[in-house]
Protein backbone atom coordinates (compact mmCIF):
# COMPACT_ATOMS: atom_id res chain seq x y z
CA UNK A 1 0.00 0.00 0.00
CA UNK A 2 2.93 2.19 1.26
CA UNK A 3 4.86 1.42 -2.07
CA UNK A 4 1.51 2.30 -4.59
CA UNK A 5 0.66 5.33 -2.96
CA UNK A 6 5.19 5.94 -3.32
CA UNK A 7 4.74 5.24 -6.63
CA UNK A 8 2.00 7.27 -7.34
CA UNK A 9 3.19 10.48 -5.82
CA UNK A 10 6.63 9.87 -7.63
CA UNK A 11 4.78 9.22 -10.97
CA UNK A 12 3.23 12.30 -10.03
CA UNK A 13 6.75 14.41 -9.52
CA UNK A 14 7.58 13.61 -13.18
CA UNK A 15 4.02 14.77 -14.77
CA UNK A 16 3.90 18.14 -12.95
CA UNK A 17 7.67 18.50 -13.77
CA UNK A 18 7.16 18.74 -17.63
CA UNK A 19 4.92 21.68 -16.98
CA UNK A 20 7.42 24.97 -15.91
CA UNK A 21 5.21 27.93 -16.06
CA UNK A 22 7.54 31.06 -16.90
CA UNK A 23 7.43 34.49 -15.81
CA UNK A 24 9.31 37.84 -16.65
CA UNK A 25 10.23 39.95 -14.09
CA UNK A 26 12.17 43.47 -15.16
CA UNK A 27 14.48 44.60 -12.08
CA UNK A 28 15.51 47.80 -14.13
CA UNK A 29 17.01 45.96 -17.18
CA UNK A 30 17.49 48.39 -20.47
CA UNK A 31 14.91 45.93 -22.47
CA UNK A 32 17.91 43.84 -24.45
CA UNK A 33 17.34 40.53 -22.18
CA UNK A 34 13.78 41.48 -22.25
CA UNK A 35 13.88 41.77 -26.05
CA UNK A 36 15.95 38.00 -26.33
CA UNK A 37 13.49 36.56 -23.50
CA UNK A 38 9.99 37.14 -25.43
CA UNK A 39 11.48 36.44 -28.57
CA UNK A 40 12.52 32.79 -27.21
CA UNK A 41 8.42 32.65 -26.54
CA UNK A 42 7.59 34.21 -29.46
CA UNK A 43 9.42 33.18 -32.36
CA UNK A 44 8.43 29.84 -34.39
CA UNK A 45 12.45 28.73 -34.30
CA UNK A 46 12.96 29.32 -30.64
CA UNK A 47 9.75 27.71 -29.56
CA UNK A 48 9.67 26.97 -25.31
CA UNK A 49 6.64 25.65 -25.67
CA UNK A 50 7.65 22.15 -26.48
CA UNK A 51 9.12 22.11 -23.00
CA UNK A 52 5.91 22.46 -21.54
CA UNK A 53 6.48 26.35 -20.89
CA UNK A 54 3.97 28.64 -20.83
CA UNK A 55 4.54 32.34 -20.20
CA UNK A 56 1.98 33.65 -17.57
CA UNK A 57 0.97 37.40 -17.03
CA UNK A 58 0.91 36.31 -13.16
CA UNK A 59 3.74 36.05 -10.38
CA UNK A 60 1.18 33.68 -8.79
CA UNK A 61 0.66 30.95 -11.66
CA UNK A 62 4.84 31.20 -12.22
CA UNK A 63 6.98 28.13 -11.61
CA UNK A 64 10.42 29.51 -12.97
CA UNK A 65 11.36 33.37 -12.71
CA UNK A 66 13.21 34.89 -15.09
CA UNK A 67 14.77 38.00 -13.93
CA UNK A 68 16.69 40.88 -15.98
CA UNK A 69 18.12 44.16 -15.20
CA UNK A 70 20.62 45.35 -12.30
CA UNK A 71 18.29 45.75 -9.59
CA UNK A 72 17.97 49.36 -9.33
CA UNK A 73 17.29 51.19 -6.10
CA UNK A 74 13.79 52.62 -7.70
CA UNK A 75 12.74 49.39 -8.14
CA UNK A 76 14.41 47.59 -5.79
CA UNK A 77 11.23 46.73 -3.16
CA UNK A 78 8.51 45.95 -5.99
CA UNK A 79 10.90 43.17 -7.31
CA UNK A 80 11.28 41.82 -3.73
CA UNK A 81 7.44 41.86 -3.32
CA UNK A 82 6.82 40.49 -6.65
CA UNK A 83 8.96 37.64 -6.21
CA UNK A 84 7.63 36.79 -2.34
CA UNK A 85 4.28 36.40 -4.18
CA UNK A 86 5.25 33.86 -6.93
CA UNK A 87 4.54 30.52 -4.41
CA UNK A 88 7.28 27.84 -3.65
CA UNK A 89 8.24 25.77 -5.37
CA UNK A 90 10.20 28.20 -7.39
CA UNK A 91 13.31 28.90 -9.39
CA UNK A 92 14.65 31.15 -10.39
CA UNK A 93 16.81 32.59 -13.59
CA UNK A 94 19.36 35.23 -13.63
CA UNK A 95 19.24 36.58 -17.09
CA UNK A 96 21.98 39.21 -18.41
CA UNK A 97 25.49 40.09 -16.83
CA UNK A 98 23.31 42.62 -14.69
CA UNK A 99 21.71 40.58 -11.95
CA UNK A 100 25.77 39.19 -11.83
CA UNK A 101 27.85 42.19 -11.52
CA UNK A 102 25.45 45.03 -12.70
CA UNK A 103 26.83 45.10 -16.56
CA UNK A 104 27.47 48.46 -17.94
CA UNK A 105 25.87 49.93 -14.98
CA UNK A 106 28.59 48.58 -11.98
CA UNK A 107 29.71 50.85 -9.20
CA UNK A 108 26.61 53.48 -9.99
CA UNK A 109 24.78 54.69 -6.83
CA UNK A 110 21.71 53.87 -8.49
CA UNK A 111 22.00 50.19 -8.71
CA UNK A 112 21.94 47.65 -6.02
CA UNK A 113 24.06 44.75 -8.62
CA UNK A 114 24.64 41.38 -7.50
CA UNK A 115 20.76 40.27 -7.37
CA UNK A 116 21.95 37.66 -5.40
CA UNK A 117 22.60 39.12 -2.43
CA UNK A 118 18.53 39.27 -1.88
CA UNK A 119 16.99 36.49 -3.89
CA UNK A 120 18.65 32.95 -4.48
CA UNK A 121 19.54 32.79 -7.93
CA UNK A 122 19.83 28.96 -9.17
CA UNK A 123 20.89 29.46 -12.93
CA UNK A 124 22.44 32.67 -14.15
CA UNK A 125 22.73 33.25 -18.07
CA UNK A 126 25.63 36.08 -18.62
CA UNK A 127 25.64 38.13 -21.70
CA UNK A 128 24.36 41.40 -22.92
CA UNK A 129 21.95 40.48 -24.18
CA UNK A 130 22.37 36.39 -23.74
CA UNK A 131 21.39 34.39 -27.25
CA UNK A 132 18.27 32.95 -27.15
CA UNK A 133 19.76 29.53 -27.11
CA UNK A 134 21.75 30.62 -23.71
CA UNK A 135 18.40 31.93 -22.36
CA UNK A 136 16.87 28.34 -23.39
CA UNK A 137 19.57 26.40 -22.23
CA UNK A 138 18.88 28.53 -18.61
CA UNK A 139 15.41 27.34 -18.55
CA UNK A 140 16.25 23.85 -19.24
CA UNK A 141 18.60 23.69 -16.57
CA UNK A 142 16.19 25.43 -14.27
CA UNK A 143 13.76 22.77 -15.23
CA UNK A 144 16.11 20.00 -14.43
CA UNK A 145 16.45 21.63 -10.83
CA UNK A 146 12.79 22.49 -10.88
CA UNK A 147 12.02 18.32 -10.76
CA UNK A 148 14.37 18.06 -7.54
CA UNK A 149 12.31 20.69 -5.76
CA UNK A 150 8.95 19.44 -6.62
CA UNK B 1 -36.48 9.89 -6.32
CA UNK B 2 -32.97 8.55 -6.93
CA UNK B 3 -34.33 5.19 -7.20
CA UNK B 4 -31.19 4.08 -9.52
CA UNK B 5 -27.75 4.22 -9.20
CA UNK B 6 -27.57 5.71 -12.92
CA UNK B 7 -27.26 9.31 -12.15
CA UNK B 8 -24.64 9.50 -10.20
CA UNK B 9 -22.63 7.68 -12.48
CA UNK B 10 -23.64 9.98 -15.52
CA UNK B 11 -22.58 12.76 -13.23
CA UNK B 12 -19.58 11.39 -11.96
CA UNK B 13 -18.37 8.65 -14.36
CA UNK B 14 -19.68 8.47 -18.52
CA UNK B 15 -20.59 11.47 -19.97
CA UNK B 16 -20.43 14.44 -17.05
CA UNK B 17 -17.36 14.44 -14.74
CA UNK B 18 -14.24 11.83 -15.46
CA UNK B 19 -15.02 10.88 -19.16
CA UNK B 20 -15.56 15.04 -19.85
CA UNK B 21 -12.45 15.96 -17.84
CA UNK B 22 -10.27 13.53 -19.94
CA UNK B 23 -12.21 14.95 -23.44
CA UNK B 24 -11.85 18.20 -22.28
CA UNK B 25 -8.10 18.70 -21.66
CA UNK B 26 -7.49 16.21 -25.27
CA UNK B 27 -9.38 19.16 -26.65
CA UNK B 28 -7.20 21.60 -25.20
CA UNK B 29 -4.15 19.40 -25.93
CA UNK B 30 -5.04 19.37 -29.57
CA UNK B 31 -5.85 23.18 -29.58
CA UNK B 32 -2.32 24.16 -28.04
CA UNK B 33 -0.77 21.62 -30.40
CA UNK B 34 -2.44 22.67 -33.89
CA UNK B 35 -1.81 26.31 -32.77
CA UNK B 36 1.48 25.76 -32.47
CA UNK B 37 1.72 23.74 -35.84
CA UNK B 38 -0.39 26.69 -37.64
CA UNK B 39 2.69 29.33 -36.36
CA UNK B 40 4.94 27.09 -37.66
CA UNK B 41 6.01 26.24 -33.88
CA UNK B 42 6.93 22.21 -32.55
CA UNK B 43 4.19 23.05 -29.77
CA UNK B 44 3.81 21.24 -26.64
CA UNK B 45 2.90 17.46 -26.10
CA UNK B 46 -0.85 16.51 -26.37
CA UNK B 47 -1.15 15.78 -23.00
CA UNK B 48 0.39 19.15 -21.76
CA UNK B 49 -2.89 19.96 -20.20
CA UNK B 50 -3.00 17.05 -18.14
CA UNK B 51 0.74 17.84 -17.04
CA UNK B 52 -0.11 21.61 -16.00
CA UNK B 53 -3.13 20.28 -13.87
CA UNK B 54 -1.08 17.75 -11.95
CA UNK B 55 1.10 20.72 -11.87
CA UNK B 56 -1.31 22.93 -10.32
CA UNK B 57 -2.53 20.09 -8.25
CA UNK B 58 0.96 19.77 -6.53
CA UNK B 59 1.44 23.99 -5.66
CA UNK B 60 0.35 26.24 -2.81
CA UNK B 61 -3.08 27.86 -2.86
CA UNK B 62 -2.19 31.44 -1.75
CA UNK B 63 -4.98 33.17 -0.83
CA UNK B 64 -4.35 37.52 -0.64
CA UNK B 65 -4.52 39.46 2.41
CA UNK B 66 -7.30 41.62 1.51
CA UNK B 67 -9.59 39.14 -0.72
CA UNK B 68 -12.84 37.60 1.12
CA UNK B 69 -11.32 34.03 1.84
CA UNK B 70 -14.44 31.82 1.52
CA UNK B 71 -15.63 33.23 -1.28
CA UNK B 72 -12.71 33.54 -3.16
CA UNK B 73 -11.83 29.43 -2.76
CA UNK B 74 -15.42 28.68 -2.54
CA UNK B 75 -15.58 30.01 -6.14
CA UNK B 76 -14.33 27.56 -8.61
CA UNK B 77 -15.41 24.73 -6.57
CA UNK B 78 -18.81 26.16 -7.27
CA UNK B 79 -17.62 26.41 -11.08
CA UNK B 80 -16.31 23.07 -11.45
CA UNK B 81 -18.97 21.56 -9.66
CA UNK B 82 -21.98 23.17 -12.26
CA UNK B 83 -20.23 21.88 -15.24
CA UNK B 84 -19.71 18.59 -14.12
CA UNK B 85 -23.44 18.34 -14.05
CA UNK B 86 -23.65 20.00 -16.79
CA UNK B 87 -21.72 17.47 -19.16
CA UNK B 88 -24.31 15.29 -17.64
CA UNK B 89 -27.09 16.66 -18.98
CA UNK B 90 -26.59 16.74 -22.90
CA UNK B 91 -26.99 13.84 -24.99
CA UNK B 92 -24.84 11.76 -27.09
CA UNK B 93 -26.40 10.64 -30.24
CA UNK B 94 -26.79 7.22 -30.00
CA UNK B 95 -24.93 6.35 -26.90
CA UNK B 96 -26.52 8.34 -23.85
CA UNK B 97 -29.61 10.14 -23.53
CA UNK B 98 -29.87 11.84 -19.65
CA UNK B 99 -32.66 11.34 -17.36
CA UNK B 100 -35.06 13.82 -17.75
CA UNK B 101 -35.27 13.75 -13.62
CA UNK B 102 -31.44 15.56 -14.05
CA UNK B 103 -33.08 18.16 -16.55
CA UNK B 104 -34.08 19.65 -19.63
CA UNK B 105 -32.46 22.64 -21.92
CA UNK B 106 -33.44 25.21 -19.70
CA UNK B 107 -31.75 23.98 -16.64
CA UNK B 108 -28.58 23.70 -19.03
CA UNK B 109 -28.86 26.93 -20.49
CA UNK B 110 -28.80 28.29 -16.42
CA UNK B 111 -25.73 26.23 -15.69
CA UNK B 112 -24.09 27.55 -18.73
CA UNK B 113 -24.06 31.16 -17.45
CA UNK B 114 -22.30 29.60 -14.16
CA UNK B 115 -18.54 29.78 -15.24
CA UNK B 116 -18.94 33.42 -16.00
CA UNK B 117 -20.87 34.23 -13.32
CA UNK B 118 -17.96 32.09 -10.76
CA UNK B 119 -15.68 34.46 -12.83
CA UNK B 120 -16.86 37.65 -12.31
CA UNK B 121 -17.82 36.56 -8.18
CA UNK B 122 -13.72 35.30 -8.16
CA UNK B 123 -12.42 38.39 -9.90
CA UNK B 124 -14.13 40.64 -7.27
CA UNK B 125 -13.34 38.60 -4.39
CA UNK B 126 -10.10 38.67 -5.16
CA UNK B 127 -9.47 42.34 -4.11
CA UNK B 128 -7.40 42.97 -7.02
CA UNK B 129 -7.45 45.64 -9.49
CA UNK B 130 -7.47 43.52 -12.65
CA UNK B 131 -9.60 41.26 -11.08
CA UNK B 132 -12.04 44.22 -10.96
CA UNK B 133 -11.58 44.94 -14.16
CA UNK B 134 -11.94 41.56 -15.59
CA UNK B 135 -15.06 41.23 -13.66
CA UNK B 136 -16.75 44.34 -15.48
CA UNK B 137 -15.26 42.94 -19.10
CA UNK B 138 -17.16 39.59 -18.16
CA UNK B 139 -20.01 40.80 -17.43
CA UNK B 140 -20.50 43.37 -20.20
CA UNK B 141 -18.79 40.08 -22.54
CA UNK B 142 -21.92 37.63 -21.01
CA UNK B 143 -24.50 40.24 -20.89
CA UNK B 144 -23.53 40.56 -24.96
CA UNK B 145 -23.69 36.95 -25.87
CA UNK B 146 -25.86 35.26 -23.60
CA UNK B 147 -28.86 37.25 -25.64
CA UNK B 148 -28.11 35.53 -28.85
CA UNK B 149 -27.53 31.96 -27.22
CA UNK B 150 -30.73 31.87 -25.44
CA UNK B 151 -32.72 33.04 -28.90
CA UNK B 152 -30.95 30.53 -30.91
CA UNK B 153 -31.89 27.50 -28.54
CA UNK B 154 -35.31 28.63 -28.78
CA UNK B 155 -35.20 28.93 -32.50
CA UNK B 156 -34.02 25.23 -32.11
CA UNK B 157 -36.33 24.57 -29.50
CA UNK B 158 -39.42 26.18 -31.62
CA UNK B 159 -38.48 24.61 -35.07
CA UNK B 160 -39.00 20.73 -33.25
CA UNK B 161 -42.03 21.82 -31.12
CA UNK B 162 -44.00 22.89 -34.60
CA UNK B 163 -42.74 20.61 -36.44
CA UNK B 164 -44.03 17.18 -33.89
CA UNK B 165 -47.32 19.38 -33.69
CA UNK B 166 -46.93 21.20 -30.91
CA UNK B 167 -45.41 24.31 -29.86
CA UNK B 168 -42.36 24.48 -28.26
CA UNK B 169 -40.08 21.66 -26.80
CA UNK B 170 -37.46 21.97 -24.39
CA UNK B 171 -36.09 18.12 -24.25
CA UNK B 172 -33.11 17.55 -25.92
CA UNK B 173 -33.33 13.88 -26.64
CA UNK B 174 -36.72 15.37 -28.48
CA UNK B 175 -34.61 17.68 -30.81
CA UNK B 176 -32.55 15.35 -31.49
CA UNK B 177 -34.78 12.67 -32.10
CA UNK B 178 -36.92 15.28 -34.22
CA UNK B 179 -33.40 15.44 -36.14
CA UNK B 180 -32.61 11.79 -36.56
CA UNK B 181 -36.33 11.89 -38.70
CA UNK B 182 -35.93 14.81 -40.09
CA UNK B 183 -32.87 15.65 -41.75
CA UNK B 184 -29.97 17.44 -39.18
CA UNK B 185 -30.37 20.99 -38.51
CA UNK B 186 -27.45 21.72 -40.48
CA UNK B 187 -28.55 21.18 -43.71
CA UNK B 188 -31.81 22.91 -43.51
CA UNK B 189 -31.91 26.80 -44.93
CA UNK B 190 -34.07 27.75 -41.86
CA UNK B 191 -32.00 27.16 -39.30
CA UNK B 192 -28.68 28.70 -41.11
CA UNK B 193 -28.67 32.14 -39.41
CA UNK B 194 -29.00 30.56 -36.08
CA UNK B 195 -26.27 28.18 -36.82
CA UNK B 196 -24.05 31.38 -37.74
CA UNK B 197 -24.99 32.99 -34.36
CA UNK B 198 -24.29 29.95 -32.38
CA UNK B 199 -20.65 29.61 -34.31
CA UNK B 200 -19.92 33.30 -33.08
CA UNK B 201 -21.07 32.43 -29.78
CA UNK B 202 -19.02 29.65 -28.81
CA UNK B 203 -15.91 31.34 -28.95
CA UNK B 204 -17.13 34.15 -26.53
CA UNK B 205 -18.46 31.42 -24.40
CA UNK B 206 -14.59 29.63 -24.16
CA UNK B 207 -12.75 32.83 -23.97
CA UNK B 208 -11.18 32.65 -27.35
CA UNK B 209 -8.94 35.07 -28.66
CA UNK B 210 -10.78 37.57 -30.43
CA UNK B 211 -13.03 37.50 -27.41
CA UNK B 212 -11.48 36.72 -24.58
CA UNK B 213 -11.31 40.48 -23.30
CA UNK B 214 -11.95 39.58 -19.70
CA UNK B 215 -9.11 37.33 -19.25
CA UNK B 216 -6.46 39.69 -21.87
CA UNK B 217 -3.15 38.34 -20.57
CA UNK B 218 -1.68 40.85 -22.16
CA UNK B 219 -3.92 43.39 -20.98
CA UNK B 220 -5.26 42.34 -17.65
CA UNK B 221 -3.05 39.72 -16.58
CA UNK B 222 -5.55 37.06 -16.81
CA UNK B 223 -8.16 39.57 -15.08
CA UNK B 224 -10.12 36.99 -12.48
CA UNK B 225 -7.51 34.56 -12.45
CA UNK B 226 -4.80 36.98 -11.66
CA UNK B 227 -4.36 35.67 -7.84
CA UNK B 228 -4.96 32.21 -8.03
CA UNK B 229 -2.42 29.82 -8.10
CA UNK B 230 -2.48 25.83 -7.02
CA UNK B 231 -5.41 23.72 -6.58
CA UNK B 232 -7.81 26.41 -6.77
CA UNK B 233 -5.64 27.35 -10.34
CA UNK B 234 -6.03 23.88 -11.28
CA UNK B 235 -10.14 23.90 -10.83
CA UNK B 236 -10.51 27.01 -12.94
CA UNK B 237 -8.60 24.95 -15.61
CA UNK B 238 -10.84 22.08 -14.83
CA UNK B 239 -14.00 24.19 -15.14
CA UNK B 240 -12.92 25.44 -18.46
CA UNK B 241 -12.38 22.01 -20.31
CA UNK B 242 -15.72 20.88 -19.37
CA UNK B 243 -16.60 24.26 -20.57
CA UNK B 244 -15.26 23.55 -23.44
CA UNK B 245 -17.18 19.97 -23.74
CA UNK B 246 -20.39 20.99 -22.45
CA UNK B 247 -20.44 23.98 -25.21
CA UNK B 248 -18.83 22.19 -27.95
CA UNK B 249 -21.62 18.78 -27.04
CA UNK B 250 -24.59 21.15 -27.11
CA UNK B 251 -23.74 22.44 -30.31
CA UNK B 252 -23.66 19.04 -31.66
CA UNK B 253 -27.07 18.15 -29.84
CA UNK B 254 -28.55 21.07 -31.53
CA UNK B 255 -27.29 21.08 -35.08
CA UNK B 256 -25.84 18.23 -36.45
CA UNK B 257 -26.06 15.20 -34.05
CA UNK B 258 -26.83 12.33 -36.65
CA UNK B 259 -24.55 9.80 -35.99
CA UNK B 260 -24.70 5.53 -35.82
CA UNK B 261 -25.49 3.80 -32.09
CA UNK B 262 -23.17 1.98 -30.04
CA UNK B 263 -19.01 2.99 -30.08
CA UNK B 264 -19.54 3.99 -33.50
CA UNK B 265 -21.22 7.05 -32.35
CA UNK B 266 -19.39 7.84 -29.59
CA UNK B 267 -16.52 7.86 -32.09
CA UNK B 268 -18.53 10.38 -34.52
CA UNK B 269 -19.13 12.43 -31.30
CA UNK B 270 -15.69 13.38 -30.74
CA UNK B 271 -14.64 13.74 -34.05
CA UNK B 272 -17.72 16.31 -34.22
CA UNK B 273 -16.11 17.68 -31.32
CA UNK B 274 -12.44 17.97 -32.43
CA UNK B 275 -13.68 19.37 -35.67
CA UNK B 276 -15.54 22.27 -33.76
CA UNK B 277 -12.82 22.60 -31.48
CA UNK B 278 -10.18 22.84 -34.06
CA UNK B 279 -11.91 25.06 -37.28
CA UNK B 280 -14.25 27.19 -34.38
CA UNK B 281 -11.43 27.88 -31.88
CA UNK B 282 -7.80 27.02 -33.08
CA UNK B 283 -8.07 28.55 -36.40
CA UNK B 284 -9.84 31.54 -35.01
CA UNK B 285 -7.80 32.17 -32.44
CA UNK B 286 -4.46 31.74 -34.04
CA UNK B 287 -5.20 34.56 -37.24
CA UNK B 288 -7.04 37.48 -35.12
CA UNK B 289 -6.29 39.50 -33.06
CA UNK B 290 -8.34 40.71 -29.51
CA UNK B 291 -11.29 42.53 -30.05
CA UNK B 292 -12.10 45.34 -27.42
CA UNK B 293 -14.99 45.01 -25.30
CA UNK B 294 -17.20 47.75 -27.11
CA UNK B 295 -16.45 46.19 -30.15
CA UNK B 296 -17.42 43.03 -28.79
CA UNK B 297 -20.76 44.33 -27.29
CA UNK B 298 -21.53 45.94 -30.49
CA UNK B 299 -20.51 43.23 -32.26
CA UNK B 300 -22.58 40.63 -30.51
CA UNK B 301 -25.87 43.31 -30.04
CA UNK B 302 -25.28 43.76 -34.03
CA UNK B 303 -25.22 40.47 -35.83
CA UNK B 304 -25.44 37.13 -34.01
CA UNK B 305 -28.70 39.09 -31.90
CA UNK B 306 -29.83 39.78 -35.68
CA UNK B 307 -29.02 36.44 -36.78
CA UNK B 308 -30.34 34.42 -34.32
CA UNK B 309 -33.98 36.85 -34.11
CA UNK B 310 -34.29 36.19 -38.18
CA UNK B 311 -33.63 32.93 -37.30
CA UNK B 312 -36.41 32.93 -34.55
CA UNK B 313 -39.08 35.23 -37.11
CA UNK B 314 -38.45 31.95 -40.26
CA UNK B 315 -39.04 29.46 -38.04
CA UNK B 316 -42.68 31.04 -36.80
CA UNK B 317 -43.35 31.95 -40.57
CA UNK B 318 -42.09 29.15 -42.39
CA UNK B 319 -43.55 26.67 -39.83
Amino acid sequence: MTTLIQKIADKSRQLAARSPWIYRINAGSCNGCDVECATTACIPRYDVERLGCQYCGSPRHADIVLITGPLTARIKEDVLRVYAEIPDPKVTVAVGICPISGGVFRESYAVHAPLGQFIPIDINVPGCPPRPQAIIEGVAQAIAIWRERL
Amino acid sequence: MFSSYTYPLAVLLFPGGLFALILGLALKGADRRLAARLQRRVGPPLAQPFYDLVKLARKRTMVPDVAAQPVFLGAPLIGAASMILAAALVPIAGVYTPDPVLGDLLVLLYLLTVPAVVLMVAGSASGSPFGAIGFSREMALMLAYEGPLVLVVMAVALRTGIGQGGWISFSLPEIIAYQQRHGAFLFDPVMWPALAAFIAFYPANLGIIPFDIPEAETEVLEGPLLEYSGPALGLFKVMSALKAVVVLSLGVALFMPLAPSGALGLLAHLAKLLLLMLLGVTVLRVSCGRMRIDQAFRFFLKWPLALSLLSLAIVVIVR
